[in-house]
């Protein structure tokens, strides 16, 4: 079975890529080969210019942090984060030095350098994982999805060092997650993956507001997409929907998606950008009716949930936090937004 | 871990806890007591008299007989280890690394050999190891022995079966040590830039430890015992300790010296256990360091 298939990827120096995808998408396996313990059947990798056919892991300038952190159970924090330098046979007292700078960078404890692994916490024990890969100064850190084992709280501080971990120290990173929002909050440039294939490539603006398609529009968070007929005019494109009856509106060139298909043809109406219509529709604006399902008050936001008759799905808007809620469940109400700022992409 | 100190007023702990307990004690510490009280005793023509002296303890202590038999074990038994381990760790280390596709079926095999009667194996090896038996047989076709190969009814046979009968424990233990090291500390290893000889003694060897040690102590312990091999195979040829004992409740029907001697194997066995388990304790502490 062929888990990768036509994957064409440039990282550039210093980048941070991250590699997005549902589970058995081939992102895993991607960065077992850049790693070096699983081989390509076909096409080549190159790192620093260097081809990489048949060099093993232990010669390549990657340093993997992997899943289960992979922390040696039988060796202290220190004899862990030293093994990389121990192999290079550094001398004792450089080593003890780098090991201490690592601890500072790692915001680690001294006297954790005696411990073993299973005596860390989860957070400390991701700490000395990471200062493991970097002792030894790799050019590329390949990170598969290491913070996926830890509670919300902790997960956010860890992404936060990571990120600044990363503009310290000018080393690529590759991270593999399936969590599009940890990609969107760390990565340069996100690669989007699904069966082997790289859906999206690019920045995490690019993939937020011009998703190439209707799934990775999807992948991220609660989404609206809105079918809708289309006729192209050169560049731009003419949409209409029977289920609001409006006239049609004008999506300009660069809010269409550049893969956009013939069929499944959908506006992505993000729920930030919806609003309920008390007074007149402003111009250019679709309303559509419904009625209120659920709504659930997240403290600086609201999200409602409407229920519009032709949709399968409730409409997810997300709402300013406020006092006094808009709406209660099951009142009828009339919701808005601007076609025009919204994206037209296709299943 | 908390004891609650009442806990024997547990009535369910009490009951689950009581037959193991009725069992050791029958069969195990009872046993074991009344060993220690025969050694005090003497016999006067075949038959035991109560007398409470040191008469015994003073011939096991006195004759070098006996103590040449006993190292002569404690030898055997270590070189039965050493073989065993070399025999069992490659072979566990491709079951649990290259051979999982075969695993269900060799464990099977394994399983069969194990349970096959201890009896049946050991005279089985008679027919290999005659002098005209299958060894020396296959010895000559090949072109490899000159003249036929004595290997029956020599301390070279008593060792084959030994290792026969008891290479299954350690092939089990270090199986199932290995089995349980996530592969992704080896790929760690190798990330690190370690090759694979280097990850093979950083990491594989030492997380194997503890199927290795449990292995050696098992082959260790259970050829203190061997009475079977050395017995059919070795000829009586160059006793062991288990014969001896047999011979001095048997053949002499010296109850007291039978009891006098077996608590000396035990506590041979005993003391070789602690000592390799404190040299082992204080080699994980350095390597801790």
């Amino acid at each position: 079975m062929r888990a990768l298939h036509g994957v064409s990827l440039d990282i550039g120096a210093g980048e941070f890529v991250a590699l997005v995808g549902p589970s058995g998408c081939g992102k895993t396996t991607l960065l077992k080969i850049l790693a070096g313990f699983e081989d390509q059947t076909s096409g080549t990798l190159e790192i620093q210019g260097q081809d990489m056919q048949g060099v093993p892991a232990a010669k390549r300038p990657t340093r993997m942090v992997f899943q289960k952190l992979a922390l040696f159970p039988h060796k202290t924090v220190s004899d862990n984060i030293g093994f990389p330098l121990k192999l290079q046979k550094v001398a004792r007292a450089e080593m003890d030095q780098r090991i201490s700078a690592m601890l500072d960078l790692m915001h680690l404890k001294r006297e954790y350098l005696t411990r073993y692994p299973a005596q860390l916490s989860g957070g400390e024990q991701q700490r000395v994982a990471l200062a493991r890969a970097l002792i030894s100064r790799p050019s590329v850190l390949l990170l598969d999805e290491p913070m996926s084992a830890l509670d919300a709280k902790l997960k956010k501080s860890l992404q936060a060092e990571l990120k600044k971990l990363h503009r310290e120290l000018g080393t690529s990173f590759v991270l593999v997650t399936h969590d599009l929002e940890e990609a969107m909050m760390l990565a340069d440039r996100i690669c989007v993956m699904r069966a082997g294939e790289v859906v999206q490539l690019g920045t995490p603006s690019d993939i937020y507001y011009r998703p190439a398609n209707m799934f990775v529009a999807g992948f991220i968070g609660e989404t609206n997409f809105l079918p809708v007929s289309v006729t192209r005019d050169k560049d731009e494109a003419k949409v209409a929907s029977p289920l609001a009856g409006q006239e049609a509106a004008i999506i300009a060139k660069d809010q269409v998606s550049p893969f956009l298909g013939d069929t499944q043809t959908a506006l992505l109406v993000r729920p930030e950008t919806i609003r309920f219509v008390t007074g007149a529709a402003e111009p250019g604006e679709w309303v559509l009716s419904g009625t209120v399902e659920e709504y659930f008050i997240k403290g600086s936001s609201t999200q409602y949930r409407v229920r519009v008759p032709g949709l399968d799905k409730p409409v997810v808007m997300d709402l300013a936090g406020s006092l006094d809620l808009p709406a209660k469940v099951s009142d009828s109400v009339r919701i808005g937004f601007h076609p025009a700022r919204s994206f037209l992409l296709s299943e | 871990m908390r004891t609650d100190s009442k806990s024997w007023r547990d009535p369910v702990l009490v009951a689950t806890v009581a037959p193991l307990a009725i069992v050791m004690l029958l069969f195990f510490v009872i046993p074991l007591v009344m060993t220690a009280v025969l050694s005090f005793q003497t016999t006067q023509f075949y038959r035991l008299s109560w007398t409470w002296d040191l008469k015994i303890w003073t011939e096991v202590f006195s004759k070098p007989h006996y103590w040449t038999i006993m190292a002569r074990t404690v030898a055997m038994a270590l070189v039965c280890v050493v073989i065993c381990v070399l025999i069992a760790f490659p072979a566990a280390y491709a079951l649990a690394t290259r051979l999982r596709a075969y695993n269900a079926q060799i464990q099977i095999l394994i399983i069969f050999a194990f349970l096959t009667d201890a009896v049946l194996k050991t005279f089985g090896w008679i027919l290999v190891l005659d002098k005209s038996g299958v060894a020396n047989w296959l010895l000559a076709h090949l072109g490899l022995g000159p003249e036929a190969l004595n290997l029956l009814f020599t301390p070279t046979g008593t060792m084959i079966g030994m290792v026969y009968g008891l290479v299954v424990y350690p092939l089990f233990t270090i199986y199932l040590s290995l089995a349980r090291i996530d592969r992704d500390l080896v790929l760690a290893a190798y990330d690190s830039g370690a090759s694979r000889l280097r990850a093979f003694f950083e990491v594989t060897l030492p997380l194997s430890r503890p199927g290795l040690y449990c292995g050696a102590v098992l082959v260790f312990v259970l050829s203190l015992g061997a009475f079977l091999e050395p017995k059919v195979l070795g000829g009586g040829t160059a006793p062991l300790a288990s014969e001896l004992i047999r011979q001095s409740f048997e053949t002499r029907v010296n109850w007291p010296l039978g009891a006098a001697l077996t608590l000396v194997l035990i506590v041979i066995g005993a003391l070789s256990l602690a000592l390799s388990a404190a040299v082992l304790l204080r080699g994980s502490r350095r390597a801790a360091r």
